[in-house]
């Protein structure tokens, strides 16, 4: 299970809606307790995918290691990924899986016409074969 | 010893350690005993045919191995080993336009030889198809490119070029021929690529890249591929490239030497990273003042031919943060690693260069060069004045400011040799009491021998104006031009 606190949760809605209609994508900090995971900051990060990025995101790995390392600074975890999805169910793309990495939770927000719409989180196995849904709870 | 950072989900496997300290020469090494040691670790790095897992990297301090050594990257005491997944993804729609392209029976057999390899295959051919590129300039390198990206099957190339074929092109620029002499270069590439390959759609963009257009010509194409020899027109390139988010596959050629590289894709560096700011106007020759083995953009073309389609395809390693280095006459290939400047004014973290600028002005090129003054200008001496002289048998010193191997293409018969170069030990050799006359291949040159020369002194010398190009239009016209 994955839950997100409000602040956030928020900024990640308002991060998607402001790419809108673009992808945007992000790393979520917090905590992992009882093999729950409580995400308490959200972290937004620039979409380095070169060309169009209306169906497309892709993290900087040395951004993902400055994450890691706020992370670590403020004695949290880094627990997942999340991307918008413009137009577009937030279910795991072909694309998402074959560019996923098992060890974090994938939360994708669907915006439909400039709107938050619905959202879900994903945990794609090492094999890049599949994902499984994974409890949300947001604000 | 150095230390392994270890991911927060992967310390599990770790014994919840969220670092780990080992010994070990190469960064393969200390993963090695990382997950002999831990075990369970090793399912979620290195598939099952041991290979790192294709989303995992390792970085050694702030540097991605991939860039380094890989595996072999030595490692030293105290350093710090990260590992880091890549992760992308995105909404389907992006995979739709591959899936509406479609081969004829026509275009299969062409590609046949394509199509049967497992790297390109249908899905890679119809990447290809699918493709749109821009190539700035239907020259030297342009040449190469044009054609075999039309011969690979590149759905959609773009061309902008504004320039006339010209006899002093042939010897490099193979896309035109000798019957060409006279079109416009975008005419005559892009009969020529149509020759090679009808299925392939050519746009022919005849105008000078600029500020006022980069940006509107790059938005319809993918991938840009930098085929000029000017500073003002490649950072323009450069920048308009990291400002529309596409990459950059650039090239450069000078006598026997090239460079290949891809700047401003995902994330690696772009042009400005290696070059800040441009070298002071006239230091660095273009390819008509210095000339240039005529074979060379044929190399450094198809290298950037070769980045293209591998950027198209997906497949490979691109040339991205490295810069390939070319000896034609030593026949070596060499590569200097590139960093991304994270102050970089134009991709780095804060950038200061926000849109396109005047590129004129930034190389310190002046936006309108004065006008020639009509007639000869104070100093000056027209040609047909100088064979007056020489006819009358005035006594006067004519110096020829240019290279001995020029002066073995052409020469003025009473003209002495001093090379620009040489002038300052060798002038001794003039005496200030005689009237001397210098001139070089246009003038420009003996201009600034006779400023040196006015300065050591001499009051009574010209600079010939128009130099021996215009000796062969207005006295000699079995002068050959070059």
């Amino acid at each position: 299970m994955i839950e997100i606190e409000a602040q956030p949760w928020r900024q990640m809605v308002e991060h998607a809606r402001a790419t809108y209609p673009n992808e945007c994508c992000g790393a979520m900090l917090g905590r992992i307790e009882d093999g729950n995971k409580r995400v308490v900051v959200a972290m937004a990060l620039e979409n380095a995918s070169a060309g169009p990025q209306a169906a497309r995101y892709e993290l900087r790995p040395e951004d993902l290691l400055a994450a890691d390392r706020e992370a670590r600074r403020h004695n949290m975890d880094l627990v997942g990924i999340y991307h918008s999805h413009p137009d577009c169910g937030a279910y795991f793309s072909e694309t998402d899986l074959k560019n996923s990495c098992p060890w974090y939770s994938f939360v994708v927000l669907s915006i439909q016409k400039g709107e938050f719409d619905h959202a879900n989180s994903w945990l794609p196995n090492p094999e890049q074969t599949k994902a499984e849904k994974e409890e949300l709870k947001h604000a | 010893m150095a230390k392994v950072l270890i991911p927060t989900p992967l310390r599990q496997y770790a014994d919840k350690n969220d670092t780990v300290e080992l010994g070990g020469t190469t960064v393969g090494e200390i993963l090695g005993k990382l997950t002999s040691q831990y075990q369970d670790l090793r399912r979620q790095l290195y598939s099952d045919e041991g290979k790192l897992r294709s989303f995992v990297n390792v970085y050694i301090n702030d540097e991605d191995i991939r860039y380094l050594k890989k595996e072999a990257t030595p490692v030293k005491e105290g350093d710090t080993i990260s590992i880091v997944p890549s992760i992308a993804g995105g909404a389907p729609v992006v995979e739709a336009p591959a899936q509406t392209a479609t081969l004829s029976k026509e275009e299969i057999l062409r590609y046949s030889r394509h199509l049967i390899m497992p790297e390109v295959g249908m899905e890679g051919q119809l990447k290809l198809k699918s493709a749109k590129v821009l190539m700035i300039g239907a020259g030297g390198l342009g040449a190469p490119l044009g054609m075999y990206l039309a011969a690979a099957g590149v759905g959609r190339i773009g061309i902008v070029d504004f320039d006339v074929v010209d006899f002093t092109n042939l010897q490099r620029q193979v896309i035109h021929g000798t019957s060409d002499v006279g079109r416009k270069k975008l005419d005559s590439a892009a009969d020529t690529m149509h020759e090679i390959n009808p299925y392939v759609q050519i746009d022919k963009h005849e105008t000078a890249l600029s500020s006022e257009n980069a940006l509107d010509l790059f938005k319809d194409y993918d991938i840009i591929v930098d085929g000029t020899d000017n500073f003002p027109t490649r950072y323009l390139v450069n920048d308009a490239c990291v400002l529309t988010g596409k990459p950059n596959v650039y090239g450069s050629i000078f006598r026997f030497e090239g460079q290949a590289t891809v700047f401003a894709y995902q994330g690696g560096p772009c042009y400005r990273c290696l070059y800040p700011e441009p070298p002071p106007p006239g230091l660095v020759p273009s390819c008509a003042e210095g000339g240039v083995l005529g074979i060379l953009p044929g190399t450094i073309g198809l290298i950037q031919a070769t980045e293209t389609v591998k950027l198209i395809l997906g497949k490979g390693e691109p040339l991205v943060g490295r810069l390939l280095l070319y000896d034609a006459l030593a026949m070596r290939f060499r590569e200097l690693k590139l960093r991304k400047n994270p102050e970089c004014p134009v991709c780095g973290a804060h950038p200061t260069v926000t849109k396109l600028i005047d590129y004129q002005q930034f190389c310190g090129i002046p936006q309108h060069e004065p006008a020639p003054a009509p007639g000869v200008a104070e100093g000056e001496i027209d040609p047909v004045e100088v064979k007056a002289k020489i006819d009358r048998g005035d006594r006067f010193v004519l110096i020829d400011v240019r290279e001995p191997h020029e002066y073995q293409i052409c020469s003025i018969p009473s003209a002495k040799l001093i090379p620009l170069g040489e002038l300052p030990k060798r002038v001794n050799e003039l005496n200030s009491a005689d009237e001397i006359v210098a001139h070089c291949k246009s003038g420009m040159r003996s201009a600034k021998a006779v400023e040196f020369l006015k300065q050591a002194g001499f009051k009574k010398v010209k600079n010939m104006k128009g130099g021996i190009l215009a000796w062969s239009d207005k006295v000699d016209p079995r002068v050959p031009k070059y």
